[in-house]
C-alpha cells in the first residue's frame, strides 16, 4: 500500500476487541472485491474481508450452509445491487426479512444513482446507501469511511453467543 | 437516405401514391413535406392539416386523402418513437457504460498510484494517458446522460420565478464570480412556464459560460446582462457578455454535443452545455441563438414560455 493511501489513526477506539470485525462483501465483481479488500487493507481495524459472488452464494454464507458451516456470522453485510440471477434487491429482503440477520447493518454498495434503487434500497431496510466512487482515492476513502463509521463509531448489536473469539473459516 | 425495394426513397411514400392515382400533382411539394416533415409553413403537420392542405391543393380523391392521412399518421408515429427509442438508448449506454469505465478508470489509478516511477518513464506517461482518457471518457458519458435525462414533457405545466432561479444560479457561480470579479446584471425576470431544474441548467451553463469564455486581459473583468422581454406568445431572454466571442462560422457547431471551438486546457468543460440548453428551450417550444463577434462578446438569445406579466 502506498503512502498516500495509508492513514494514521491512533485513536483509542472503544469496541468489542475480543475478535476483528467480519465484513461479507456481496459484488459479482471481483475487481470491486479487490478495491475494497485494497481500502482496508492497512487499516487499524484488521476487519475480515470475505466475499460472495452471487446472491445464492451469499445466502448459503449468511445461513451457514454448505462449505460456510463453521463461519461466524458477519458483523456488517457491503452488497453489491447489480447482481445476476436473483438479484442484490433479493438480497436485501431475504436478509431483513429474517428474524436474526436483519441485526446486520447492511451497506447498499453500488455505481447506480438512480433514485428507483435507492429508495427501493431503504424502503427494504438497507442501512444506508453508498455511490462507488469513480475516482480511486475517493473510492478507498468511501470504503474506509464505511468501516471508519460502523466499526469506530456505531455500536453494533451484540454478537450471537457461540460466536467464537476466533474466526473459524475464511470464505475465499 | 434509405429507398424502399422499388428503388423510390422511403419517405416519398406518399407521392407514388399519388402517382400510382395518376394525379399528378407537383412532386416537389410532396417531397419537401415528406423530407422535412413539414407542410409548408407549419412546423408541425397533423392529418387535419393534411387533410385542409389537400382540399386546398384540389387534391381530392376521397381515396388520396385517407391513404395521405393515414400514412402521416403513421409516419408522424414513427418519428416519435425513434426519438424516444435514441432517448433510451442514450440512457441505456450512458449508465452500462460506466461500470466497465469505472473499472478501466480506477485500475488505471491504481497502477499509476503502485508503480509509478518504477517502471520507466515510458510506462508513467503510457499510464498517465489511459488514466486522463478514462477521466475524460467518465466526464463524457455522465454528460450524455444528463443530455438523455432532459425530459420535459411530463414537465411542461410548471412554473418558477425567474428571479428566484437567477438568485440560485448567482450563488452556485459565487467562487468563479469572485475569482474572476465578474460584474453580472440581471433585469427583472417574469415567472417561466418551465420546470425548475431545466431553467436552473439553461441559466447555470449560459452565465457560467459568460464568466469562462473571458477575454484574457486583466483589465476587462467579465461583465455579463441578463434581459428578458416579451415577444410574442413566449418571452425573450438574452444572456449578453463582453467574452472571447464566436466567429460567425461556428455559431451553430457550438449547439451540437461535444463540439468545442477550444482545447481543454484552455476552457475546461465537456461541450455538452450548449447541447443541454437548446434540447431544454427547444422542448418547451422555444429557440436558442447566438449573435457574436469575436473579441466583441457574444449575447446568447433564446425564448420560452413565461406568465404574461413581470411580477413586481
Amino acid at each position: 500500500m502506498s503512502d498516500s493511501f495509508s492513514r494514521d489513526i491512533s485513536r483509542d477506539l472503544d469496541r468489542d476487541m475480543s475478535r476483528s470485525p467480519e465484513i461479507l462483501m456481496v459484488d459479482d465483481n471481483p475487481a470491486d472485491v479487490t478495491l475494497v479488500r485494497e481500502s482496508l487493507a492497512e487499516t487499524v481495524y484488521q476487519s475480515h474481508l470475505h466475499s460472495a459472488c452471487d446472491a445464492k452464494d451469499a445466502i448459503e454464507y449468511l445461513q451457514r450452509m454448505g462449505k460456510y458451516r463453521t463461519t461466524v456470522r458477519p458483523d456488517l453485510v457491503i452488497l453489491d445491487l447489480n447482481l445476476a440471477e436473483r438479484n442484490g434487491h433479493k438480497v436485501l429482503s431475504l436478509l431483513k426479512s429474517d428474524a436474526e440477520l436483519r441485526q446486520i447493518p447492511v451497506i447498499a454498495f453500488s455505481s447506480s444513482r438512480s433514485p428507483q434503487d435507492i429508495a427501493r434500497s431503504y424502503e427494504a431496510g438497507a442501512n444506508c446507501y453508498v455511490n462507488k466512487p469513480a475516482d480511486l482515492k475517493r473510492y478507498f476513502s468511501a470504503a474506509r469511511a464505511i468501516e471508519e463509521f460502523w466499526f469506530g463509531y456505531a455500536v453494533l448489536p451484540p454478537r450471537e453467543s457461540n460466536d467464537r473469539s476466533s474466526h473459524a473459516h475464511s470464505a475465499d | 437516405m434509405a429507398t424502399a425495394a422499388n428503388g423510390k426513397p422511403e419517405n416519398k411514400l406518399r407521392l407514388l401514391l399519388l402517382e400510382e392515382k395518376g394525379t399528378g400533382q407537383d412532386p416537389m411539394v410532396w417531397e419537401m413535406e415528406y423530407n422535412g416533415q413539414t407542410l409548408p409553413g407549419d412546423p408541425k403537420p397533423t392529418p387535419a392539416k393534411l387533410h385542409e392542405w389537400l382540399a386546398a391543393k384540389k387534391i381530392c380523391t376521397c381515396e388520396a386523402h385517407r391513404q395521405a392521412e393515414a400514412d402521416l399518421s403513421r409516419k408522424l408515429e414513427e418519428f416519435a418513437r425513434s426519438n424516444s427509442e435514441l432517448e433510451q438508448l442514450a440512457h441505456v449506454a450512458s449508465h452500462d457504460m460506466r461500470e466497465p469505465l469505472r473499472m478501466v478508470s480506477t485500475y488505471t489509478q491504481l497502477l499509476a498510484e503502485r508503480y509509478r516511477g518504477k517502471l520507466d518513464k515510458n510506462a508513467d506517461q503510457y499510464i498517465d494517458y489511459a488514466t486522463d482518457g478514462a477521466l475524460r471518457m467518465q466526464a463524457m458519458v455522465q454528460s450524455l446522460l444528463a443530455l438523455a435525462q432532459v425530459n420535459v414533457e411530463a414537465k411542461k405545466n410548471q412554473t418558477v420565478d425567474g428571479n428566484v432561479v437567477m438568485a440560485e444560479v448567482l450563488r452556485d457561480l459565487e467562487p468563479a464570480i469572485r475569482e474572476s470579479n465578474a460584474v453580472v446584471q440581471c433585469s427583472q425576470l417574469p415567472v417561466l412556464r418551465i420546470n425548475h431544474t431545466h431553467a436552473l441548467q439553461l441559466f447555470l451553463n449560459l452565465i457560467g459560460n459568460a464568466i469562462k469564455f473571458r477575454s484574457q486581459s486583466a483589465d476587462a473583468p467579465p461583465n455579463v446582462g441578463i434581459r428578458a422581454m416579451p415577444a410574442g406568445p413566449l418571452w425573450q431572454f438574452s444572456v449578453s457578455d463582453n467574452g472571447i466571442g464566436v466567429a460567425r462560422e461556428s455559431q451553430e457547431m457550438i449547439f451540437a454535443v461535444f463540439q468545442r471551438l477550444h482545447t481543454r486546457t484552455e476552457y475546461p468543460g465537456s461541450g455538452i452545455g450548449l447541447a443541454i440548453c437548446r434540447k431544454i428551450v427547444e422542448n418547451y417550444g422555444g429557440k436558442i441563438w447566438v449573435e457574436s463577434q469575436p473579441g466583441a462578446g457574444s449575447t446568447f438569445h433564446l425564448t420560452l414560455p413565461a406568465q404574461e406579466a413581470l411580477q413586481s
